[in-house]
Order: structure tokens, then sequence, then C-alpha cells
């Protein structure tokens, strides 16, 4: 392959990662790291790391859209990524003394139920919870979201088991690495109960504060090659704008399709890993 | 937070992201039209080491106008916009006198930093 052609190859496959990436609030890390890995034969390692700032680019790309609209819950994701960051480093500390094949089957298996149970459409989907629990209200958590012309207000419950959920999320990211835009769209979505387009907007902003986190790490051990990841950004960049825009006029039933698809993809790939295939 | 102060984070935030977006996109097209100009059998190294020796080897890089430093530029510029867009708003919540998301942000920060600069989280 021309050196042409693989910048082309990486930047195409970037635009669509940060389609997929900024629609879902998942990052797009599902399609750079197999587009790099069997396409252009890139150790998984260097794959991973240009992945992060795909990531990041993912988030940066499509916030523009998001701000001034209340779709990105800043509050909340904010303390969210307190446990999510935590978890992260934690999972650093305790990577090599924790069996990788039956985490990834555990949450395979919970991710499989999720990507069921996502392609029904919940009846907050819109409004979000009905009541508000006590925790949220001190952290003053709700919020509203413009739609259209309107600005729909919404309240939020489950800060708990959520804040819980960042903590595994972030220490399995750490220690599989994988990303984490999955656990924190699910969290949102099935603990906190908020309407879905909040959900992935905000865990539009949250993955770039993680994958931050965690880049560091691969730049510094040599493992962004700006060949690579340049063309990488440059395409996600234009991918998570278009996404973005997209967002505000898909239905949300369309949008909820898309996530469950790509979150079966994961979990078949998850539970693959996990029975050693 | 007054309307004043949420309008104020709201332009502060866009101005933030735009700049970022701006130059990452602008950095990283020079350095590839230059990299297919000399037909493309140039390739930039791979920067290493701790992320002050990276920007210090970048910046070094950049003095010398050499074309790899537009592709890092770029690159750096993206991994910064979040720990940007995070100071930025525990700046807007110390004008609001929001103390409890103040401290959260700077958590959060904290975090960030010991992750970008230990280089001992994941993804």
């Amino acid at each position: 392959m021309t050196p042409l052609l693989s910048v082309l190859l990486v930047l195409v496959g970037g635009l669509f990662a940060g389609l997929v990436g900024s629609l879902t609030g998942l990052g797009g890390g599902l399609v750079i790291v197999p587009l790099l890995t069997l396409l252009l034969h890139m150790p998984v390692q260097q794959a991973v790391g240009v992945s992060l700032l795909g990531v990041i680019a993912t988030s940066v790309g499509a916030a523009p859209r998001f701000v001034g609209t209340g779709l990105s819950n800043v509050r909340l994701a904010l303390f969210l990524q307190v446990a999510a960051s935590s978890g992260a480093l934690l999972g650093a500390l305790v990577a090599h003394k924790v069996p990788d094949r039956s985490l990834f089957l555990i949450f395979g298996l919970v991710m499989l139920y999720s990507a069921v149970m996502s392609f029904i459409p919940s009846k907050h989907d819109a409004m979000g919870a009905p009541t508000e629990s006590r925790l949220a209200a001190r952290l003053r958590l709700a919020s509203h979201y413009r739609s259209g012309e309107a600005w729909i207000d919404y309240k939020v419950q489950g800060v708990a088991p959520a804040f819980a959920v960042m903590v595994g999320a972030g220490l399995l990211s750490a220690m599989l690495g994988i990303g984490s835009g999955v656990f924190k769209v699910l969290a949102m979505d099935k603990l906190m109960r908020l309407p879905f387009r909040v959900s992935t907007a905000t865990s539009n902003f949250m993955i770039g504060i993680t994958a931050a986190t965690s880049a560091g790490y691969y730049l510094s051990h040599g493992e962004v090659p700006p060949l690579v990841a340049a063309p990488v950004i440059l395409g996600v960049l234009g991918g998570a704008y278009l996404g973005a825009h997209w967002v505000h006029h898909l239905p949300t039933p369309v949008l909820r399709r898309v996530f469950a698809a790509v979150l079966c993809f994961v979990a078949v790939d998850m539970l693959l890993k996990g029975f050693g295939v | 937070m007054s309307l004043r102060l949420e309008e104020q984070r709201r332009l502060v935030t866009q101005w933030i992201l735009r700049l970022s977006i701006g130059l990452a996109v602008f950095a990283i097209l020079v350095g590839l039209t230059l990299f297919l100009a000399r037909g493309a059998v140039y390739f930039p190294r791979t920067p290493s080491g701790r992320i002050d020796q990276i920007l210090a080897y970048v910046w070094h890089e950049a003095l010398d106008l050499r074309p790899s430093a537009f592709l890092d530029v770029g690159i750096l510029v993206i991994l910064f916009t979040p720990l940007a867009r995070l100071a930025s708003g525990v700046v807007a919540n110390v004008r609001a006198r929001d103390w409890l998301y103040v401290g959260i942000g700077a958590l959060v920060i904290a975090l960030v930093i010991t992750g970008l600069f230990t280089g001992q989280a994941g993804s």
C-alpha cells in the first residue's frame, strides 16, 4: 500500500469513527483499532495509542455543537469523572493481578443483555426520570436541554450506583485497554434515567477526559506515530462534527438502535476474547 | 450561576474548542501537505519520553521549522484540549462562587494530570 493510500484510508476510517463515536457517545475506538491492526497491520499497542487520540478528537470535534444546547450535563460529567478517572488510575495498579478472560466474559454477558434491552425504547427517552433522588438534588444535577425551539427539564436518579459503575468502568478500561463510553452511556441511561440524547452527549464530554488521562502512557512509550495519528485526528474531527449535527435531527429511536447495534458488536467481541477466540 | 456568567462560560468554551480544532486542523494539514509534497518518503520520528520531554522536543522541532513539528503540534493540541476545557470550567465556577464544583473540577484535573504525567493509567 502506498503512503498516500494509507493516509487516505486512515482519514476516511477516522471520519467514519468520528461519526459513529459522536452519534453514540462511545468514542469511535471500536472502528479505529480494527482498522489499524487489520488493514495497516499496526501493533495493537500503537493502534490503541492512536485510537485514544481519536477518542479525544471525537469528544473535541462534537463538543461545539453541544455547547449551549444543554445536551451535555457538565456538572454530572465532572462528578462521574472523579469515579472514572480514579478507577482508571487504580486499574493500572492492579492490571496484572486480575484474570482478563473472566472479566471479558462477565462484562460481555452484561453488555449483551444491555444491548438487547437497548433496542426497546424507554419511557424516559425524552423526559428523563420522573422524580429526583436526594443526592442528585444536593449535587444540583437536574438540568434542561434544548429540543427544537423548546427547553425540556429533566431529573436525575441513581447517582450512587452510577458512580460505582464509573469506578468499575475506569478500572476495567485501564486493565483491559478498552474504551469506557459504553459503560458511561449505559449507566446514565439505565441507572440515572437521563434522556438518551443527554446520556450520549454527556458521555461524549467524559470520554475525552478519560482518554486524555490514559493517552499520556502511550505517548510516553512512543506508541503514537504522528503520521498515522494526525490523519486519524483530522478524519475524526470531521466525522464528529457531522455526527453531533445529526444528533439534533435524528429521532431518538434511531439513535438508540445505532447504539444497540454497536453494543452488540462490542459484547460479541468481549465474549470471543473471554472464550479465548 | 447568573445568566451573564453562564453566557460568558459558553463563549469561553466555544472559543477554546474552536481555537483548538482550528489550530490542530491547520497544523496537521500543513504537516501532511509537506509529507506528500516531498514524495511521501520522509517519515517523522515518533516522539517518546515524559510528557514534559516530548513538549520540549516538539518545541525545538518547531523552532527549527521542521515539518514533523506540525503533525506533533496538532496531536498535542488535541491531547491538551480536554484539560484546557476543564480548567476554564474551574475558573468559571470560581467566578460563580460555586465551590462544590470548583473542588470537583480541581480533583478531576489533578487525576488527569496524574495520569498524563505519570503515564500510569490505561485507556
